[in-house]
């Protein structure tokens, strides 16, 4: 699924939170989108996912622009923070719950799950917990199951490696690459750790101050050198 | 600690406490709810001043009208107590920020505790007392015996305040300690003034007390002052051992069990929704409350309409009555509408026409609790108070008048409401809200009573039915007219229901 962002601008006040020109991502990437706090990552998926609205410019998910129309809601998953998540249900009511909204059946819900039961390390669900009662790091894992379970053509992870403890971070690699391999789909996570952006994604862009400043794909000679260069120098 | 440090860490705290209460987040956000409690404390203030000029004028014959009202003591005590329940915070709640300072504990203690003491709160009352005063004492005791004397009262508010606060925060290990003062208060109440009609021991007691505030007893301040430090001390103690406890607080882990509804599938989306409102009432306090409230106010109604004689013979009260019986659990809830989805509008909003579907899934799980009243007034139709037809055209004229407007609210409601903490910092009420509840209560009644007077209650009954059922028919249509409306707002709504919402 192609996203593209055209002329997308939005400020706070002062505060230029996202200022991008063109940004196309292809069909199958997996892009990893970093920088520091204020840069501009949230801004840029809550403009995608038309949860706030740009000053001028638009977003479009397969051509459609998704401040116009809904259609593009269908093949999108995201989690972004704990407004994505109904924090009065059990962790299974919830994912019946999304299952039962996208139009997924019982039976596929049930496979699906399956494979995510490595990444939950048996955590989550059978315990008759609330969501709201969950650590933060079963929290995130939830919402990232709940944005995965319809097969989304386009997945948003904000900060997904956030909250998990280290064999979740590597569950959630490889989740995240065997999901990009199985469906083909387009995934795009933000996040502060480089070692596991790098590791997993198929592009790379540098954001600062709401502006792209780099923006290359993985076999970039010395990418990786130039990115943590980057972070030390602004440090 | 040397005197001007106390006296810097003593400004500091009581600075931040005026903080905490200014930047509230109900209150930061809320310019509605902050004018409405200002309204409602003026409206209080003036009140007790009515009251107070009310009785410093009457005569009461035997008894001087200061007697009567220090003979009363008790009961201002009784009511101030309970009053306090719904503000104030215990002293153990506030010290946690300040634990890791280099302060020590037992003057943050204290210092919380005399701020407890000296809280403009405990001066309340003076809204009655000063014009009753002024009316009742000057011209026997003077300006000064009028200042002894409110001294004198000031000094029980903050016996009052201690004595409280030694079981609020018993409260906070088990609701049953409050069932102590209770006890005390009705002990002291009926073996002061009942028990025995020739001794009135209580009365007497205050009322001489009364007399030496007026007239500077300096015992009678020191009695009271001696308490005060011995509460003081016990306070002290008490909160010394919360502040462990609240600090090493664990949050209670409610275990849940799943139940499918499987009754609901039938209905697709829009029954997932229903589970979901019927899930979100059963978990979730705030939720609970409202509906709790609102059933219990529909059953009293109905109970009190189907077997008392006391709206028989007023056409307005049982107007009144009827349309109130169906309308009060949908205006409690529905005022609220979107405000509990805030908590998770991202999630709606990341999919197609959740929001439709949602705000279906309400209005139908509100029809359906218009099925409770109805059955609750078969008694009254029994008893021929109501007619069936009129009954029936309240219910109706419920879910196809009063729910359109009152789902209008959904295009406008852009604050999250907090679905577990307490009622009073839920963040509630908004301009749009008040003015929505109050239409949708009175506007129908007068419809029906107007209609009631000009021709008779059938054709009341009947035009009401039919403008309900036509609502109710296109439900359809005026849902989605919402929906659209809320899509073209749900920018500034969903700003609003973020910066409302608590992430903690």
């Amino acid at each position: 699924m192609e996203l593209t962002l055209d002329n997308v601008k939005k400020t706070f006040g002062e505060k230029v939170a996202l200022d991008v020109d063109t940004y196309v991502i292809h069909d199958g990437e997996i892009v990893g989108l970093v920088g520091n706090n204020g840069a501009g990552k949230t801004t840029m998926f809550r403009v995608i996912l038309d949860l706030i609205k740009p000053d001028e410019g638009v977003a479009r998910i397969g051509g459609v622009a998704t401040a116009h129309s809904e259609e593009w809601k269908a093949v999108t998953g995201a989690y972004v923070d704990s407004g994505f998540l109904i924090d009065y249900l059990t962790p299974e009511e919830y994912f019946d719950f999304v299952a039962k909204v996208n139009g997924v059946s019982k039976e596929d819900l049930d496979a699906r799950l399956l494979k995510f039961e490595h990444f939950m390390n048996g955590e989550v669900v059978g315990n008759n917990t609330l969501i709201r009662n969950l650590s933060a790091g079963n929290k995130q894992k939830v919402g990232i199951i709940g944005a995965m379970l319809h097969n989304p053509q386009l997945l948003l992870l904000d900060e997904p490696f956030n909250f998990l403890d280290p064999s979740s971070q590597h569950a959630m690699k490889y989740l995240l690459e065997s999901y990009n391999r199985e469906t083909g789909a387009t995934i795009i996570v933000s996040s502060h750790n480089l070692t596991h952006t790098f590791d997993i994604c198929t592009r790379v862009t540098l954001l600062e101050h709401g502006k792209i400043i780099k923006d290359c794909d993985k076999d970039y000679p010395n990418l990786t050198e130039e990115i943590e260069a980057y972070f030390i120098h602004n440090s | 600690m040397n005197f001007s440090r106390t006296k810097l860490l003593y400004k500091l705290i009581r600075k931040n406490q005026k903080l905490a209460v200014r930047r509230h987040p109900m209150l930061d956000q809320n310019k509605a709810m902050k004018i409405f409690i200002y309204i409602m404390a003026a409206f209080w203030a003036a009140y007790l001043m009515f009251f107070g000029i009310m009785f410093g004028s009457i005569d009461f014959g035997a008894f001087e009208n200061f007697d009567m009202i220090d003979g009363g003591m008790i009961w201002f005590l009784v009511l101030d107590f309970y009053l306090r329940f719904t503000m104030q915070e215990t002293p153990a709640q506030e010290i946690k920020p300040y634990k890791l300072l280099p302060i020590k504990q037992n003057f943050l203690l204290n210092v919380f505790l005399i701020r407890l003491g000296l809280r403009g709160y405990n001066l309340f009352w003076f809204f009655f007392l000063l014009p009753f005063g002024i009316l009742a004492i000057v011209k026997f005791y003077g300006l000064l015996g009028l200042l002894g004397w409110l001294f004198g009262w000031w000094l029980l508010f903050v016996f009052n305040s201690y004595w409280y606060l030694i079981f609020r925060t018993l409260n906070q290990r088990s609701w049953l300690y409050l069932l102590i003062p209770t006890a005390v208060y009705a002990a002291v109440i009926y073996f002061g003034m009942f028990h025995d009609s020739g001794n009135q021991w209580l009365f007497d007691g205050c009322v001489q007390l009364g007399r030496a505030f007026c007239m500077w007893n300096w015992w009678s301040y020191l009695c009271i002052f001696a308490v005060i430090v011995v509460l003081f001390f016990i306070n002290q103690r008490m909160q010394r051992a919360c502040v462990y406890r609240e600090i090493a607080q664990v949050e209670h882990v409610e275990k849940v069990k799943s139940t499918e509804m499987s009754f609901l599938n039938r209905f697709g989306i829009i029954g997932e929704f229903m589970k979901l409102e019927i899930k979100s009432t059963m978990r979730n306090k705030v939720v609970r409350k409202q509906f709790l409230t609102g059933a219990i106010c529909t059953l009293v109604f109905c109970l009190l309409f189907a077997f008392t004689d006391v709206y028989d013979d007023m056409t307005f009260m049982r107007t009144y009555i009827c349309v109130y019986c169906f309308a009060c659990l949908g205006t409690i809830t529905l005022t609220n509408v979107m405000c509990m989805e805030g908590n998770y509008i991202d999630f709606l909003m990341s999919r197609k026409e959740s929001v439709l579907q949602l705000l279906k899934a309400k209005y139908y799980f509100n029809c359906l609790m218009l099925l409770f009243p109805l059955l609750f007034s078969i008694a009254p139709i029994v008893e021929g108070k109501i007619l069936f037809i009129e009954a029936l055209g309240c219910m109706f004229f419920t879910s196809g008048a009063i729910f359109p407007f009152l789902f209008q609210l959904a295009v406008y409601n852009n604050q999250t409401l907090q679905l577990n903490a307490q009622i009073t910092k839920s963040g509630r009420s908004t301009k749009h809200q008040m003015i929505f509840s109050l239409a949708a209560l009175l506007v129908p009644m007068l419809i029906m009573y107007i209609l009631i007077v000009v021709f008779n209650v059938e054709v009341a009954s009947w035009v009401m039915l039919v403008i309900g059922l036509l609502g109710t028919g296109l439900s359809h249509v005026w849902l989605r007219n919402i929906y659209h409306r809320f899509m073209i707002h749900r920018y500034d709504n969903m700003a609003g229901f973020r910066d409302s919402l608590n992430h903690d």
